[in-house]
Protein backbone atom coordinates (compact mmCIF):
# COMPACT_ATOMS: atom_id res chain seq x y z
CA UNK A 1 0.00 0.00 0.00
CA UNK A 2 1.17 3.55 -0.68
CA UNK A 3 0.56 6.77 1.07
CA UNK A 4 -1.29 7.63 3.95
CA UNK A 5 -3.84 10.22 3.16
CA UNK A 6 -4.76 12.59 5.59
CA UNK A 7 -7.84 13.60 4.80
CA UNK A 8 -9.71 15.48 7.37
CA UNK A 9 -13.22 15.61 8.22
CA UNK A 10 -15.26 17.99 10.14
CA UNK A 11 -17.38 17.33 13.48
CA UNK A 12 -19.36 18.54 15.50
CA UNK A 13 -18.60 18.86 19.25
CA UNK A 14 -21.16 19.09 22.47
CA UNK A 15 -20.11 20.25 25.71
CA UNK A 16 -22.78 20.07 28.85
CA UNK A 17 -22.81 21.07 32.55
CA UNK A 18 -18.82 20.70 33.88
CA UNK A 19 -17.36 20.10 30.40
CA UNK A 20 -19.28 22.80 29.06
CA UNK A 21 -18.27 25.11 32.16
CA UNK A 22 -14.75 23.99 31.53
CA UNK A 23 -14.39 24.45 27.40
CA UNK A 24 -16.34 27.72 27.70
CA UNK A 25 -18.42 26.98 25.07
CA UNK A 26 -21.29 24.65 24.07
CA UNK A 27 -21.03 23.79 20.60
CA UNK A 28 -17.40 24.29 18.37
CA UNK A 29 -16.77 22.27 15.11
CA UNK A 30 -12.99 21.11 14.46
CA UNK A 31 -11.70 18.90 11.80
CA UNK A 32 -9.92 15.79 12.48
CA UNK A 33 -7.84 13.43 10.36
CA UNK A 34 -10.40 10.79 8.51
CA UNK A 35 -10.63 7.12 10.24
CA UNK A 36 -10.16 8.67 13.72
CA UNK A 37 -12.05 6.77 16.73
CA UNK A 38 -14.28 8.81 19.51
CA UNK A 39 -11.84 7.76 22.15
CA UNK A 40 -8.93 9.57 19.73
CA UNK A 41 -11.60 12.57 19.68
CA UNK A 42 -11.75 12.83 23.46
CA UNK A 43 -8.13 12.98 24.23
CA UNK A 44 -7.52 15.37 21.22
CA UNK A 45 -10.11 17.59 23.41
CA UNK A 46 -8.12 17.14 26.33
CA UNK A 47 -5.10 18.25 25.01
CA UNK A 48 -6.59 21.47 24.01
CA UNK A 49 -8.28 21.64 27.25
CA UNK A 50 -6.52 19.81 29.75
CA UNK A 51 -8.36 20.01 32.94
CA UNK A 52 -11.62 18.40 31.07
CA UNK A 53 -8.89 15.10 32.51
CA UNK A 54 -9.52 16.13 35.84
CA UNK A 55 -13.24 14.08 35.64
CA UNK A 56 -14.11 10.54 34.95
CA UNK A 57 -15.62 11.76 30.89
CA UNK A 58 -18.29 9.83 28.44
CA UNK A 59 -18.61 10.13 25.09
CA UNK A 60 -22.00 9.75 22.93
CA UNK A 61 -21.74 9.64 19.12
CA UNK A 62 -24.79 10.96 17.47
CA UNK A 63 -26.85 10.87 20.26
CA UNK A 64 -26.06 7.48 21.61
CA UNK A 65 -23.17 6.40 24.10
CA UNK A 66 -20.10 5.23 22.77
CA UNK A 67 -17.82 3.19 23.80
CA UNK A 68 -14.58 4.55 22.48
CA UNK A 69 -13.44 2.72 19.19
CA UNK A 70 -16.20 3.76 16.77
CA UNK A 71 -14.84 5.59 13.70
CA UNK A 72 -15.94 9.39 13.47
CA UNK A 73 -17.19 10.76 10.02
CA UNK A 74 -17.81 13.75 8.65
CA UNK A 75 -20.82 15.66 10.07
CA UNK A 76 -20.82 13.39 13.04
CA UNK A 77 -21.76 15.05 16.58
CA UNK A 78 -19.93 13.94 19.51
CA UNK A 79 -20.44 14.99 22.60
CA UNK A 80 -17.91 14.59 25.63
CA UNK A 81 -19.85 15.16 29.48
CA UNK A 82 -19.48 13.72 32.84
CA UNK A 83 -21.32 10.91 34.72
CA UNK A 84 -25.01 12.35 34.45
CA UNK A 85 -26.91 13.22 37.70
CA UNK A 86 -30.81 13.66 36.28
CA UNK A 87 -33.53 12.62 38.70
CA UNK B 1 -49.95 5.53 25.85
CA UNK B 2 -46.48 5.71 26.95
CA UNK B 3 -44.70 9.34 27.36
CA UNK B 4 -41.69 10.86 28.22
CA UNK B 5 -41.01 14.61 27.96
CA UNK B 6 -38.49 17.76 29.34
CA UNK B 7 -40.25 20.89 30.01
CA UNK B 8 -38.72 23.72 31.83
CA UNK B 9 -42.58 24.38 33.33
CA UNK B 10 -43.46 23.68 36.78
CA UNK B 11 -44.29 20.00 36.62
CA UNK B 12 -48.36 19.08 38.25
CA UNK B 13 -47.80 15.57 39.82
CA UNK B 14 -51.15 14.61 40.24
CA UNK B 15 -52.16 15.10 36.48
CA UNK B 16 -49.03 13.08 34.86
CA UNK B 17 -49.94 10.64 37.05
CA UNK B 18 -53.69 10.82 36.12
CA UNK B 19 -52.77 10.52 32.54
CA UNK B 20 -52.01 6.88 33.44
CA UNK B 21 -55.63 5.01 33.96
CA UNK B 22 -55.90 2.62 31.61
CA UNK B 23 -59.09 0.44 31.93
CA UNK B 24 -56.95 -3.13 32.25
CA UNK B 25 -54.82 -1.46 35.26
CA UNK B 26 -55.55 -1.59 38.54
CA UNK B 27 -52.70 0.80 40.27
CA UNK B 28 -50.31 3.57 38.88
CA UNK B 29 -47.38 4.19 40.79
CA UNK B 30 -45.94 7.34 40.96
CA UNK B 31 -42.43 9.05 41.85
CA UNK B 32 -41.91 12.24 42.43
CA UNK B 33 -38.46 13.31 42.58
CA UNK B 34 -37.63 16.91 43.85
CA UNK B 35 -35.14 19.73 44.76
CA UNK B 36 -33.58 18.78 47.97
CA UNK B 37 -32.35 21.81 50.35
CA UNK B 38 -29.67 19.23 51.82
CA UNK B 39 -27.29 16.96 51.02
CA UNK B 40 -24.08 15.38 52.63
CA UNK B 41 -20.97 15.60 50.49
CA UNK B 42 -18.56 13.06 50.56
CA UNK B 43 -16.41 14.05 53.53
CA UNK B 44 -19.27 14.25 55.74
CA UNK B 45 -20.49 17.72 55.71
CA UNK B 46 -23.97 18.78 54.59
CA UNK B 47 -24.34 21.27 52.25
CA UNK B 48 -27.29 23.60 52.17
CA UNK B 49 -28.76 24.41 48.18
CA UNK B 50 -30.33 27.57 47.01
CA UNK B 51 -31.35 26.35 44.39
CA UNK B 52 -30.81 23.58 41.50
CA UNK B 53 -30.28 23.90 38.07
CA UNK B 54 -30.92 20.65 35.07
CA UNK B 55 -29.71 20.87 31.77
CA UNK B 56 -29.95 17.97 29.32
CA UNK B 57 -28.59 16.56 25.96
CA UNK B 58 -32.11 16.90 24.78
CA UNK B 59 -32.49 14.84 22.00
CA UNK B 60 -30.25 12.20 23.48
CA UNK B 61 -32.24 12.40 26.54
CA UNK B 62 -35.21 11.66 24.72
CA UNK B 63 -33.82 8.73 22.98
CA UNK B 64 -32.62 7.57 26.56
CA UNK B 65 -35.94 8.38 28.18
CA UNK B 66 -37.46 6.02 25.28
CA UNK B 67 -35.07 3.16 25.52
CA UNK B 68 -35.70 2.66 29.30
CA UNK B 69 -40.23 2.86 28.56
CA UNK B 70 -39.29 -0.49 26.50
CA UNK B 71 -36.84 -2.15 28.53
CA UNK B 72 -39.09 -1.84 31.70
CA UNK B 73 -41.80 -3.03 29.28
CA UNK B 74 -40.04 -6.22 28.49
CA UNK B 75 -38.91 -6.84 32.25
CA UNK B 76 -41.82 -5.73 34.76
CA UNK B 77 -45.58 -6.91 33.50
CA UNK B 78 -46.47 -3.51 33.49
CA UNK B 79 -48.43 -1.04 31.34
CA UNK B 80 -47.87 2.26 30.43
CA UNK B 81 -45.18 4.52 31.85
CA UNK B 82 -44.91 8.71 31.68
CA UNK B 83 -41.34 10.30 32.59
CA UNK B 84 -41.33 14.02 32.48
CA UNK B 85 -38.36 15.53 33.88
CA UNK B 86 -37.58 19.25 34.37
CA UNK B 87 -34.77 21.52 33.34
CA UNK B 88 -33.57 25.00 33.95
CA UNK B 89 -33.68 26.42 37.34
CA UNK B 90 -35.94 25.01 40.22
CA UNK B 91 -36.40 26.19 43.37
CA UNK B 92 -36.31 23.74 46.59
CA UNK B 93 -38.87 21.19 47.40
CA UNK B 94 -39.74 21.71 43.10
CA UNK B 95 -40.62 18.94 41.45
CA UNK B 96 -37.33 17.49 39.12
CA UNK B 97 -38.85 14.71 37.31
CA UNK B 98 -42.14 12.39 37.97
CA UNK B 99 -42.34 8.70 36.78
CA UNK B 100 -45.68 7.17 36.72
CA UNK B 101 -46.11 3.15 35.76
CA UNK B 102 -49.30 1.30 35.10
CA UNK B 103 -49.63 -1.81 35.19
CA UNK B 104 -52.59 -4.29 36.46
CA UNK B 105 -51.00 -5.27 40.07
CA UNK B 106 -49.25 -2.59 41.72
CA UNK B 107 -46.31 -4.85 42.80
CA UNK B 108 -44.87 -4.68 39.42
CA UNK B 109 -45.46 -1.14 38.81
CA UNK B 110 -43.28 -0.39 42.38
CA UNK B 111 -40.68 -2.39 41.03
CA UNK B 112 -40.39 -1.06 37.67
CA UNK B 113 -40.88 2.37 38.95
CA UNK B 114 -37.85 2.03 41.17
CA UNK B 115 -35.83 0.38 37.95
CA UNK B 116 -36.33 3.35 36.30
CA UNK B 117 -35.24 6.01 38.36
CA UNK B 118 -32.46 4.24 39.05
CA UNK B 119 -31.41 3.86 35.13
CA UNK B 120 -31.92 7.24 34.32
CA UNK B 121 -30.03 8.46 37.16
CA UNK B 122 -27.51 6.39 35.29
CA UNK B 123 -27.68 7.14 31.85
CA UNK B 124 -29.97 9.77 30.96
CA UNK B 125 -27.97 12.44 29.83
CA UNK B 126 -28.76 14.99 32.02
CA UNK B 127 -26.81 17.05 34.81
CA UNK B 128 -27.69 18.59 38.23
CA UNK B 129 -26.14 21.52 39.35
CA UNK B 130 -26.09 22.69 43.00
CA UNK B 131 -26.07 26.60 43.50
CA UNK B 132 -24.61 27.80 47.38
CA UNK B 133 -24.89 30.77 48.93
CA UNK B 134 -21.02 30.44 48.28
CA UNK B 135 -20.60 28.66 45.31
CA UNK B 136 -22.12 26.00 42.99
CA UNK B 137 -21.22 22.38 42.07
CA UNK B 138 -22.34 19.96 38.69
CA UNK B 139 -23.14 16.70 40.78
CA UNK B 140 -21.44 13.38 38.68
CA UNK B 141 -23.10 10.48 38.98
CA UNK B 142 -21.99 7.42 39.34
CA UNK B 143 -22.10 5.58 35.35
CA UNK B 144 -19.62 2.73 35.54
CA UNK B 145 -17.42 3.60 31.75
Amino acid sequence: MNSLQVTKVNIQILFFGATADITGRRRIEIAIPSETTASEVSKILIAEYPSLATHKLHISLNEQYAAGQEIVRHGDELAIFTAVSGG
Amino acid sequence: MNFFELTTDPIDVTSVARRLVPPECGATVTLDGYARRFTKQKDGQTRKTEYLEYEAYEPMALKEMEKLIAAAKQQFEISWVGIVHRLGRLEIGETSVVISVASPHRRAAFAACEWLIRELKRTVPIWKKEVYADGEHWVEGEKES
